[in-house]
């Protein structure tokens, strides 16, 4: 090995062990608020985030930022609140505490939809059935399966067990928000489309990237297709279909309802 | 021999250099007549009309195909979302980098030939607003800026050398500066940002050799002043009212018209009854004195954030025979209005997207509010357009020669909710919003380019675009308009009918005044994305 290449293989290494920690970090909120905590961290919200984030969180002229700490980690939230984003968004270091921004994180992680249901059926049967019914051939558990579909290491974190019912029985039904305009509305997550190309020639898959002159989806094998949106027939949004199967006639409720305690216990790296 | 080679290029280069880099000198009068050189970009919006309309036409339908990036210039610091629009003069491109860089870019390479940066205190107060920056001003021999803590600047335009440094007003209160100043005969006129800290808006006139202060427009009127009647007691010195962004000035009726922003707080009225004079409006200023010849409220007592800072696109056109000097605006509240720039006498208006918040307009062109439309308490009220209106503060363009009016158009509406709107003395503590909104979930929402007939509104095409863009336009004499998508396309339409013509991606929506200029003979298109300024020529 020469002295630069294990140079380069120090410093990966010290790079990829900064992001392990930091990843690790991600997974847990820093604070453990009080409801004295979340109803500050509300009030820190309106006064100063909610004109350009959204009085719910959900958007305005900045992004969708519901239960953004949960996705990119409370630490990076706690760090842009601080330092702002250059060009973007101001910073708030001097004007509230750290303490304070550990309140506005804690509030948001509470605005994340409102899931009132209750797991009833047994994760470890439900284990079972997730292998048996070949759900692993679309999805990734922690390193294992297909690719095609959303991974669900960390399922039970992001949804609720009511939303991972609907969504086994009513694939399409009820799309998460993917982003935010800058006003409001914005991108549905998996979106199903159907293209036809001038020549004819029909897809039909999940969107992975749109934008004014161009689409890209993914067939349900897992194959990327790139279209130019003057070239096609006919590109048709179908919000309620799916490329994933329903599993409403495949499998009991008791069966489901398994299959939703297990999804519901998958939170992450053990 | 090699020596030799690199001699004759130097001296090649020696020579070249005199021409090129011309003595940078922008007299007034070069920017009265901006228009006919079209190689330099002397103004914000390319004249004091604010057209955004550029007479090259060497690129056009018959070779846009072939358009490509010349050069990217990168930022020291990365930026989210650049606003930064060039002055080019003699060769120089003058741009700023958020939050307060000035630099000098030689425009045939976008290598850097000078920066200057402001020294900003540790914490620079920027509510309701990021500390962007939109651009400079060139007079004369000197660069001018404005900066996140509200200073006024003149700078060397050879090396960034700062000539003088005024303090405009106190950023601790919630002033900052984001748009660029406009510099016309010996003056430079310098608006405010801040509404959301409920700090009084004002415009400036300065001196453009010493700095000095030759007066001063505040926006909302004392007691005792007219207009005064249109607030409830004491609420005009925290109104709001801000000139945020740039402006137009008429030479021949020498009135400068800035548009002005909403009154605070935004969405809860409780203490400020009436109309709330002058916020929502486009004023014109005597521009020798700073006195206010007309004013025209776009949406009087306004509640959405519906600020009026888009720069006001003046135009001459007949109508029903006559010629008239026009005013276009496509306001943030929906409506594309045509005024009387003489004396602000209204003409007509068309709304230009959805909107639900008026009925229509009266014979002077006030709305007549649509019930049940206000900000309310709990779930919120459902209105169009959504708080940043039908378009925001970027700049839309309009041809001479197509007579078309072009303004990249959002559809979208969304929940407006009134909260505790109480005003504190002293340094704001946050935004001063008193309430806010909730964003429509789905895709509900989309864009467009629209082509508007300049004195009717009545819409000519469209070019739809996925999701609603804040991209300024530009048309060219070559029949085309640019402009750009909020997920990064960079592309050109036909001016007559809204046809694609060319598309690049640039990874980022572009926010900057997309511009035109020429050198050694060869047009460049310029526009700015995410974090980098790109020049784009013909090989």
């Amino acid at each position: 090995m020469t002295a630069p290449t294990r140079i380069l293989v120090a410093a990966l290494a010290l790079l990829l062990g900064g992001f392990a920690a930091r990843a690790a970090a991600q997974d847990v909120p820093t604070a453990n608020p009080t409801p004295a905590d979340v109803e500050a961290g509300k009030q820190i919200f309106e006064q100063r985030c909610s004109v350009c984030h959204g009085l719910d969180g959900g958007g305005a002229m900045g992004p969708n930022i519901q239960g953004i700490p949960m996705r990119i980690g409370a630490p990076i939230v706690a760090n842009t609140i601080k330092n702002g984003v250059t060009g973007s968004m101001p910073a708030f270091a001097g004007q509230i505490t750290d303490a304070q921004i550990q309140q506005v994180i804690a509030y948001l992680l509470t605005l994340t939809r409102k899931d009132t249901a209750t797991v009833t059926g047994d994760p470890a049967k439900g284990k079972l059935v997730y292998d048996s019914a070949g759900c692993a051939s679309c999805h990734i558990v922690a390193g294992e399966g297909g690719d095609s579909g959303p991974e669900l290491t960390k399922v039970g974190q992001l949804r609720g067990p009511g939303y991972l019912k609907t969504t086994l029985l009513y694939p399409g039904s009820d799309l998460p928000q993917q982003r935010s305009f800058l006003e409001s509305g914005g991108m549905l997550d998996y979106m199903h489309i159907h293209v036809v190309t001038r020549f004819g020639q029909a897809f039909d898959g999940t969107r992975v990237a749109e934008d004014s002159f161009h689409i890209v989806i993914q067939d349900v094998n897992g194959n990327f297709h790139s279209f130019r949106k003057l070239d096609l027939k006919e590109l048709a949004k179908q919000p309620g279909k799916s490329v994933m199967p329903s599993f409403k006639d495949k499998l009991s409720a008791a069966q489901i309802d398994d299959l939703v305690a297990y999804l519901a216990s998958l939170k992450g790296a053990q | 021999m090699k020596t030799i080679r690199r001699a004759a290029a130097l001296a090649a280069l020696l020579l070249a250099t005199p021409a090129y880099f011309a003595a940078q000198n922008v007299p007034y009068d070069r920017i009265l007549h901006a228009r006919s050189e079209p190689k330099n970009w002397l103004t914000y919006g390319g004249s004091y009309t604010s057209q955004q309309y550029s007479p090259l036409k060497q690129i056009n339908a018959s070779n846009i195909a072939q358009l490509k990036v010349a050069w990217i210039y990168q930022p020291r610091q990365p930026v989210a979302n650049l606003e930064s629009s060039p002055i080019v003069a003699d060769g120089v491109m003058y741009i700023t980098e958020p939050p307060s860089t000035v630099t000098a870019l030689d425009v045939r390479t976008g290598l850097k030939l000078w920066s200057w940066s402001a020294t900003l205190p540790e914490h620079v107060v920027s509510i309701g607003l990021y500390a962007t920056s939109r651009g400079v001003a060139v007079l004369g021999d000197t660069v001018y800026v404005g900066t996140a803590d509200a200073h006024l600047v003149a700078l060397d335009a050879k090396n960034g050398a700062v000539r003088w440094n005024v303090h405009v007003a106190d950023n601790a209160m919630g002033y900052a500066m984001t748009g660029p100043p406009l510099a016309l005969k010996d003056k430079i006129i310098m608006g405010v940002g801040g509404s959301e800290a409920a700090v009084r808006g004002f415009l400036d006139a300065y001196d453009a050799k010493t700095g000095k202060r030759l007066w001063r427009f505040w926006t909302t009127p004392r007691p005792g002043e007219p207009g005064a009647e249109t607030w409830g007691p004491g609420a005009y010195e925290s109104a709001g009212a801000t000139t945020w962004n740039n402006g137009s000035y008429d030479p021949d009726l020498n009135l400068v018209y800035w548009g002005t922003g909403n009154p605070a707080p935004d969405f809860n009225d409780d203490e400020r009854p009436g109309d709330n004079l002058y916020t929502c409006s486009v004023v014109a200023l005597d521009a020798d004195t700073g006195k206010l010849k007309w004013y025209f409220q776009f949406s009087p007592h306004e509640n959405h954030d519906w600020d009026s800072d888009e720069p006001a696109v003046l135009f001459n056109a007949t109508i029903a025979g006559k010629p008239r000097k026009l005013m276009g605006f496509a306001n943030r509240n929906g409506f594309y209005y045509v005024l009387d720039r003489t004396n602000g006498k209204f003409i007509t208006a068309q709304p230009f997207v959805k909107q639900t918040w008026a009925k229509g307009l009266d014979a002077n062109g006030r709305p007549i509010p649509a019930p049940n439309q206000e900000p309310t308490l709990g779930a919120g009220t459902l209105v169009y357009p959504s708080i940043t209106g039908g378009v925001d503060w970027t700049s839309p363009s309009y041809s001479p020669d197509t007579g078309l009016f072009y303004v990249s158009a959002h559809e979208t509406g969304a929940y407006f909710i009134k909260g505790t709107g109480k005003i504190e003395p002293g340094p704001p503590k946050g935004i001063v919003g008193g309430g806010g909104i909730r964003a429509l979930v789905g895709e509900q929402s989309y864009g467009a380019i629209r082509a508007l007939e300049g004195t009717t509104g009545k819409r000519v095409w469209e070019f739809k675009l996925l999701s609603p863009a804040w991209v300024p336009v530009l048309s060219t004499a070559g029949g085309l308009v640019f402009s750009g998508s909020d997920e990064g396309n960079f592309f050109a339409l036909d001016a007559a009918t809204g046809k694609p013509l060319w598309e690049f991606f640039m990874g980022h929506s572009a926010r900057s005044n997309p511009i035109s200029y020429e050198v050694d003979g060869k047009q460049y298109i310029f526009i700015t994305a995410g974090n980098v300024y790109l020049a784009f020529t013909l090989p």
